[in-house]
């Protein structure tokens, strides 16, 4: 893929409202210094960010903070980063939004396990109360939550469906922070400093036309999993059909259990079906006792369906081009993208492409550990957020 | 379909009874566990005991529902929207109908102006004659009706004209006595003869409103006072307040009682039924007033005290003293000796498509000792007139179909005669002619032509040269 020259890259969208910005230094003074260069002006408003976890995070903070002191910044750490160049590793991309077209406002969610009803409703009236006072646009129709989750605190659903019960109408979307795939730490940002076991809530008031948007390549087959011993708490499939898990898998998708992989996991999924759609759970790893761990909830009973990939090129391509016709060609798009994506898209050698199609469209992002859409928490999807641009006469 | 790839191959339980027996067992094992898993399922599915899985499936149900809604609302937006355009649809016809309404009330009154017209200037050029007494009387009554039947229609068709939203202020400048003064001596008369005293304090003001609206307000405030009055006095004048000027109308008369006090502004509402011969009008005035008031955007108010009297005002914002501009003085030179009445044989001309008007209008200015050309065209108007230069010009502003307009064949005749003074005579009473010869430098009267107007316009025009 094309590297970054001169360790920075930007895109000027200023006439948008945003500008967007990354930094291929593995030096977090340099980083940050880098993105301040391109990103601060009289009416940067807010930064949003998403670093590889190969950073020195105390020291990325420190940077930032030092780099944007009167900025508010939120982020994440990633398994890989969508840069304005395409897909990238080991680097920093960042998100700067024009006051004047945004009111951002952010929180903080600490505890995960002891997140009620009651602290989502404080939680979204206080950040919609603090938007609504820069009147920069009408909050209905006109808003949207950013969620961004620690991507192994196994809290993703019960968080998500308490806080899209207070948000309403108020669509949502997010990721879970990822850690370049070594599932031990993964990281959100918020008020100077990185936290494990925490969510940021972003919320996004704007006079800019927005489109919240998820898509998949998958489609189901005709083989069903039922579980009949998990670890709900673990999110562990112990067994599938009454036989240990990774064995019935492997004997699924053709391989020894030994060999199954990420790249296996991303080439096989499972999913749930509910309502006429379904779910994709993604499988995480493969444990000791041939139990199987996976990026979402899972429960005894449940079903899950040998799902295949579809051309996964061909849909992003066709998701993207819906965005364009319904919204122009956008400003900017911030996109959750599963990592399982991008290992099958580097199993096919895809990548390039791919982050020919992302560049073209603007889209900056990362690679997650999972994506949140609607109060949902769903694997092996694309999901985000599409900006338009303002009427010429606005 | 191998739904859970249950059974175990035939090769490795070839032949034994055992080894099937045994495979049997397990697949039967693994059946009992998957519907027990099932079975759990089942039973706690829907329970809403915060399990994490549990959480995402509502969450998915949450966002199906959401999605039916979304449709549902979509649905129900379209079938808005189809309302709406009918709706706007059914909206344009009323306007379309209410506009031929107008059209067709504005023609109505054109047409029933111009013989009124007519008919107003027989019968003031008939009062110049010598005519036996009892003759001379009948002759002021006729004029009398004719002026009623007039000020009807007047009110008529500004009421419509107002509603239809198709009558447009003409905002200028001028000094509230030229309308004051006029005002005071016509109802100064119009008092004397219910044997009323009508004080006027005149001020020296400069407003900024549409003289003809404004006057038509005060002539609404004057009629009243004048009508509901038995006995007393009728005043008439002006306070300065910082907003703008009040002019203000009070009466001697019955009062308008507290409750009643919106209700007069509505139409065919009357305080009370006043009494003898002098009732008249449909009691629309007020709501003309009221209307009047509101596009001009100058406030009204009423202070009354029942038994006492009522004072209604209307307050005018000033205008700027530079702003002053060729506004005709309508200052009374009525009783000038006849020796300096500059109407004294000046050439009049008369260009008007209606046979009737022409010699009503012959009729009257030769009364005033005018020497009156009057002809349908330019042409004809020419051949008649002996190659005299004609002092004023008095035109149509509609001279039928498919010819120029009144401005533009005074345009026209300015050109062959420099200084020519022209006066437009038009039915229709839209601020646009108004606007559009006075942007022409010339003068506009509207129809019926009140022979006291005409006159006074002449003689100021006349005093120029």
């Amino acid at each position: 893929m094309q590297r970054l020259r001169d360790g920075v890259v930007t895109t000027y969208s200023a006439e948008r409202g945003v500008i967007t910005a990354a930094s291929q230094h593995a030096d977090t003074a340099l980083a940050a210094a880098e993105l301040a260069q391109v990103l601060r002006h009289d009416h940067l408003g807010f930064v949003l960010f998403f670093c590889s976890a190969e950073y020195d995070l105390a020291a990325l903070a420190d940077a930032l903070e030092s780099c944007f002191p009167t900025t508010p910044l939120s982020g994440c750490t990633t398994a890989g980063e969508i840069t304005p160049l395409g897909y990238d590793r080991g680097s920093i991309v960042a998100i700067g939004f024009d006051r004047r077209f945004f009111a951002i406002e952010t929180a903080l969610i600490d505890d995960l396990d002891h997140f009620e009803l009651a602290n989502a409703q404080r939680l979204v009236d206080t950040l919609l109360g603090r938007c609504r006072q820069q009147a920069l646009a009408p909050i209905n129709e006109h808003s949207f939550a950013l969620t961004l989750l620690d991507g192994l605190s196994s809290r993703e659903e019960q968080v998500l469906a308490t806080l899209d019960a207070a948000l309403g109408r108020i669509p949502s979307f997010g990721g879970s922070a990822g850690d370049d795939n070594h599932l031990s730490h993964t990281h959100v940002y918020i008020a100077g400093r990185f936290h494990t076991r925490a969510a940021v809530v972003v919320m996004i008031n704007t006079r800019l036309p927005f489109e919240v948007f998820s898509t998949h390549h998958l489609t189901p087959l005709n083989h069903k999993l039922v579980v009949t011993d998990a670890d709900r708490e673990q999110r562990r499939v112990i067994e599938l059909n009454g036989l240990p898990a990774a064995q019935v898998y492997a004997d699924l998708v053709g391989v020894a259990p030994e060999q199954l992989s990420a790249a296996i996991f991303a080439r096989h999924p499972v999913a749930v079906h509910i309502g006429g759609q379904h779910y994709v759970r993604s499988i995480q790893r493969v444990n000791s006792d041939r139990s199987l761990s996976f990026y979402c909830a899972v429960e005894n009973g449940i079903v899950l369906t040998a799902m295949q990939p579809t051309p996964l090129l061909d849909n992003l391509e066709a998701m993207l081009a819906g965005v364009r016709a319904r919204l122009g060609s956008p400003s900017v798009i911030i996109g959750c993208d599963c990592f399982l994506r991008r290992m099958e898209l580097e199993g096919l050698q895809q990548l390039d492409q791919a982050s020919q199609l992302l560049r073209q469209s603007s889209v900056v992002g990362f690679n997650t550990y999972g994506e949140q859409h609607h109060g949902m928490h769903v694997n092996q999807t694309f999901t985000g957020v599409a900006f338009g641009s303002l009427p010429a006469n606005d | 379909m191998d739904l859970f790839q249950l059974t175990t191959n035939a090769d490795t339980a070839e032949h034994s009874d055992a080894l099937d027996t045994a495979a049997l067992r397990e697949e039967n094992r693994r059946l009992h566990r998957v519907c027990q898993a099932l079975m759990e399922r089942v039973e706690t599915g829907g329970s809403a005991d915060g399990a994490p899985y549990a959480a995402f499936e509502r969450s998915v149900l949450l966002a199906e529902q959401v999605r039916e809604r979304t449709e549902a609302l979509h649905r129900a937006l379209d079938e808005l929207g189809q309302v709406n355009t009918r709706l706007l649809a059914a909206k344009a016809e009323a306007e379309a109908a209410n506009l031929s309404k107008t059209k067709f009330l504005a023609a109505v009154s054109h047409d029933l102006l111009q013989p009124l017209n007519a008919a107003r200037l027989f019968a003031s050029a008939l009062e110049t004659h010598a005519l036996p007494d009892t003759s001379q009387t009948l002759v002021g009554h006729i004029g009398r009706s004719l002026k009623d039947v007039e000020g009807l229609l007047g009110t008529l068709v500004d009421i419509s004209r107002l509603d239809a939203g198709v009558l447009h202020a003409d905002k200028a400048p001028f000094a509230v006595s030229t309308l004051l003064d006029a005002l005071a001596e016509e109802y100064r008369q119009v008092a004397g003869v219910r044997g009323l005293a009508l004080h006027y304090v005149p001020s020296s003001a400069l407003i900024e409103s549409d003289l003809a609206l404004l006057a038509r307000v005060i002539r609404n405030f004057l009629s009243n006072a004048v009508r509901y009055t038995e006995q007393g006095r009728v005043l008439l004048g002006c306070r300065r307040r910082r907003e703008g000027l009040e002019i203000m109308v009070g009466d001697t008369g019955p009062g308008i009682p507290e409750q009643q006090r919106e209700a007069i502004f509505l139409e065919f509402r009357r305080a009370n039924q006043p009494q003898g011969a002098h009732s008249r009008g449909l009691g629309l005035g007020l709501a003309i007033v009221d209307r009047i008031s509101t596009m001009l955007e100058h406030p009204i108010s009423l202070v009354s005290r029942p038994g006492v009297g009522a004072l209604f005002s209307i307050t005018v914002p000033y205008a700027a003293a530079t702003a002053i501009t060729s506004v005709p003085s309508t200052r009374y030179a009525l009783l000038a000796e006849e020796a300096q009445d500059p109407l004294h044989g000046c050439v009049v001309w008369v260009i008007d498509d209606d046979l009737a008007i022409i010699e009503g209008m012959q009729a009257l200015l030769s009364s005033w000792g005018c020497r009156v050309r009057a002809a349908a065209t330019v042409s004809a108007l020419e051949a008649a007139s002996d190659g005299e230069q004609p002092a004023v010009l008095l035109v149509d502003y509609h001279l039928g179909e498919h010819r120029e307009t009144g401005i533009d064949l005074a345009a026209r005749l300015q050109r062959r005669y420099p200084g020519l003074a022209s006066v437009v005579i038009t039915a229709n009473h839209e601020a646009e002619i108004k606007r559009a010869t006075r942007e022409a430098g010339m003068h506009c009267l509207l129809k019926p032509l009140k022979p006291l107007r005409l006159r006074m316009l002449l003689s100021s025009l006349l005093n120029k040269y």
